[in-house]
């Protein structure tokens, strides 16, 4: 097997998921927040295919464009909706924004 | 099978006429919707007449006809059919009920002219007869019962027609319920008969012989129920005064013609029942001699026109139990007959009265109709003088002969004869201070200001020419029958129901005469009292007071049923209903709002707590997976 060991991958992919967890968890701006999340799917992304090399197979692989492919769809989303706060002058602080509380 | 067919006809055609005013709806016009159902009727009285002509051309044993059309329902061995029974008893019904029936249902033609909801009138009135006559063709016990609930149907219809006034559906509720009853004790008593004969069927109801003596006593007793509530006896009687509420028509059909003769036809065709249980059989002639007393009596006090004439039918029917519990069958189907017809005459003659002032029934507000309704009049006049039993009208033929035959059935018998020969006096009394009010007299200002005739005429001809048969009828019908030299209706429904009760011809002599007699001093009672005005009219207060209020009898049902049932009605709604049931309903709705409201607090908008608690439940469930491990 060439390259590092799998355990690096993990450690990176550890490390990649908990930045984005920390930052939608402190973060306001909505837009760092999908931010966040996107780098949270990264993570994910980086163990699937550090697994898929380690086991040669291609499952992982394929989830990894699945997750990707997500990725895109919910950023449309999300950027769409920030885009109409903005022009709506909503403020872009997502402690702001609790109209849909019980 | 002529008379098969024919009576299947006579069967199906007011089917055909209800069927098809309903079906039709408003693409008929009322009038049409009349005419179809005079149709139907009539259709069904010329099929009966073909079913009477076919039935006297065989020997007088072999005058009975089973048909089944279809098994209705079997289990085991024991079967009930769709069938109907052609014998000279069913015809003779069929005759009188399709005859007066189709006659009252032309007059409903002129009667209900201009009425909201003429067609409904008319379905229900082919229904009506459908269903009378399904009771007298049925074959066996169960078509009988069939028929039997359908005639209270359709009664109950008939007498709330007028469904916005609230004192008609009160009347129709009320004859409804006390139907129900009889119908109930009529249904026991099948039952008993299907564990005891294991058979419905007329034939086999003298096996009931065979039966215990507590048994044959509770299956009479059942039939008797059914027909006292039917027939409007003692003590089931207090609906019949109420069903009044219902058009005229309506009245003279079902509530003097034909629905409440049903007991006595039931009666005389399970008379082997009731031959068995001797005891039934007195306690129905009893029953039928104190209520020929007791509605004699109420009807001195009414003031309501139609009112009166119901009593004098309870006290009517009271004579045909009478015979029938005393074993006189043919006496009693013959005044049933007899009865028909002028009983249908004096309400539908009444009924030209009530058209004509505009829908008036207070006697009291009457008064000199003679001049200005002499036809009305002269009816009205054969229909009083055949019902007090004035020879040759037909009262005398049908009722003295009912009477004579009591005589010959020993001490009871001589009891109830002296009952039934005041109700004689009672009847002339009741009957002519009725006339005098309506028709002598001056003219009241009432019928001054509200009489209208009718393009110059008494009423519309459709409802002069039925009161013209009527009356014709009211006279001829009792020549059918002269007891002792002439007895062709007994002959005839001798194979069906023997007679056990015959009277002589100085017993015969005796009740004419005294009958006769009595009659007669009742009419000029009548006429010394409301007429010349000769004798002032008792006013002892306590025992007009007891007749105005019909003996207490609907208080006394108020005590026993209507009380009690509302009492604890309101106690339930009090002390169960609203604490435990609708407290318990009301109590879940508000703990589920209740905690949806505290559950809500959890949702605070802040989309950041929210990922929180995402992450925190997340290395929760991570520490418990690692630690399970």
């Amino acid at each position: 097997m060439l390259g590092p060991d799998v355990t690096w991958y993990l450690v990176i992919s550890g490390i990649l998921f908990s930045v984005g967890a920390l930052g939608v968890l402190l973060r306001r701006s909505p837009l760092i927040v999908l931010l966040s999340v996107e780098i949270m799917l990264n993570g994910a992304n980086l163990a699937l295919i550090a697994f898929s090399r380690l086991h040669g197979e291609s499952d992982g692989q394929v989830f990894a464009i699945a997750v990707m492919a997500v990725a895109a769809s919910e950023v449309v989303v999300g950027l769409g909706l920030i885009v109409a706060m903005s022009r709506r002058n909503l403020a872009l602080d997502v402690d702001r924004l609790t109209s849909l509380r019980g | 099978m002529t008379s098969v067919w024919a009576s299947w006809i006579t069967l199906l055609s007011p089917l055909a006429a209800a069927l098809a005013i309903t079906l039709a709806g408003t693409s008929l016009s009322r009038r049409v919707a009349g005419i179809v159902a005079t149709t139907g009727t009539s259709v069904a009285f010329v099929a009966a007449v073909v079913a009477f002509v076919d039935l006297l051309g065989e020997d007088g044993e072999q005058r009975s006809h089973l048909d089944t059309a279809w098994t209705w329902l079997a289990a085991g061995n024991f079967r009930i059919g769709v069938e109907i029974l052609v014998d000279p008893l069913s015809v003779f019904m069929m005759l009188v009920v399709s005859g007066v029936g189709s006659l009252i249902v032309a007059y409903s033609l002129g009667y209900m002219d201009g009425d909201d909801e003429e067609r409904r009138f008319f379905a229900y009135m082919a229904l009506f007869v459908f269903s009378m006559l399904l009771l007298v063709q049925g074959g066996n016990l169960l078509m009988m019962l069939l028929g039997w609930g359908l005639v209270g149907l359709s009664s109950y219809l008939l007498i709330g027609f007028h469904h916005e006034r609230p004192s008609a559906i009160a009347a129709a509720k009320k004859a409804f319920i006390m139907n129900a009853f009889g119908d109930a004790t009529f249904a026991l008593a099948l039952f008993l008969l299907i564990a005891h004969n294991r058979s419905l069927s007329f034939d086999a109801l003298g096996e009931i012989d065979g039966a215990s003596s507590t048994v044959r006593n509770l299956v009479a007793l059942g039939l008797l129920g059914g027909a006292v509530a039917k027939s409007a006896q003692l003590p089931l009687h207090t609906w019949l005064p109420d069903a009044m509420e219902g058009p005229t028509p309506v009245s003279a059909l079902i509530h003097a013609a034909t629905m409440v003769t049903a007991g006595v036809y039931l009666i005389v065709r399970a008379h082997e029942v009731f031959e068995a249980a001797w005891v039934v059989q007195n306690l129905a002639a009893i029953i039928g001699a104190v209520t020929l007393l007791v509605a004699g009596l109420i009807a001195l006090v009414q003031t309501d026109i139609k009112r009166v004439i119901a009593y004098s039918t309870m006290s009517q029917i009271g004579y045909m139990f009478l015979g029938a519990g005393l074993g006189a069958y043919a006496n009693a189907m013959f005044h049933l007959m007899t009865h028909a017809f002028f009983k249908a005459l004096l309400f539908l003659a009444a009924g030209v009265v009530i058209h004509a002032l505009a829908g008036e029934q207070d006697m009291r507000r009457m008064g000199g109709l003679k001049r200005l309704m002499p036809f009305t009049y002269w009816c009205f006049l054969i229909g009083a003088l055949a019902l007090v039993g004035i020879p040759p009208l037909a009262g005398f033929f049908s009722k003295d002969s009912i009477l004579a035959a009591a005589l010959d059935r020993g001490a009871l018998g001589a009891i109830l004869f002296s009952i039934g020969i005041v109700g004689t006096f009672l009847t002339g009394l009741y009957t002519f201070r009725m006339l005098y009010l309506v028709f002598h007299g001056p003219r009241s200002v009432f019928v001054s200001e509200h009489h209208h005739r009718y393009h110059g005429r008494e009423g519309p001809a459709t409802m002069l020419v039925p009161v013209a048969v009527l009356a014709a009828l009211s006279v001829v019908g009792g020549w059918l029958q002269f007891a002792g030299v002439w007895t062709p209706v007994t002959d005839f429904l001798d194979p069906v129901a023997e007679q056990i009760a015959e009277a002589n011809t100085w017993k015969e002599i005796l009740a004419s005469v005294l009958a006769v007699a009595l009659g007669i001093c009742g009419m000029l009672v009548a006429w010394a009292m409301y007429s010349a005005r000769s004798w002032r009219v008792p006013s002892w207060r306590p025992v007009r007071r007891v007749l105005e209020e019909k003996l207490y009898w609907d208080r006394l049902y108020d005590w026993i049923f209507y009380i009690p049932a509302s009492w604890s009605g309101r106690a339930i709604m009090r002390w169960f209903e609203r604490p435990v049931i609708a407290g318990s309903a009301i109590g879940i709705g508000v703990g589920a709002r209740e905690s949806g409201e505290l559950a809500s607090e959890v949702q605070t908008g802040y989309l950041r707590a929210y990922a929180l608690a995402i992450a925190a439940g997340l290395a929760v469930l991570v520490l418990v997976f690692i630690s399970v491990k």
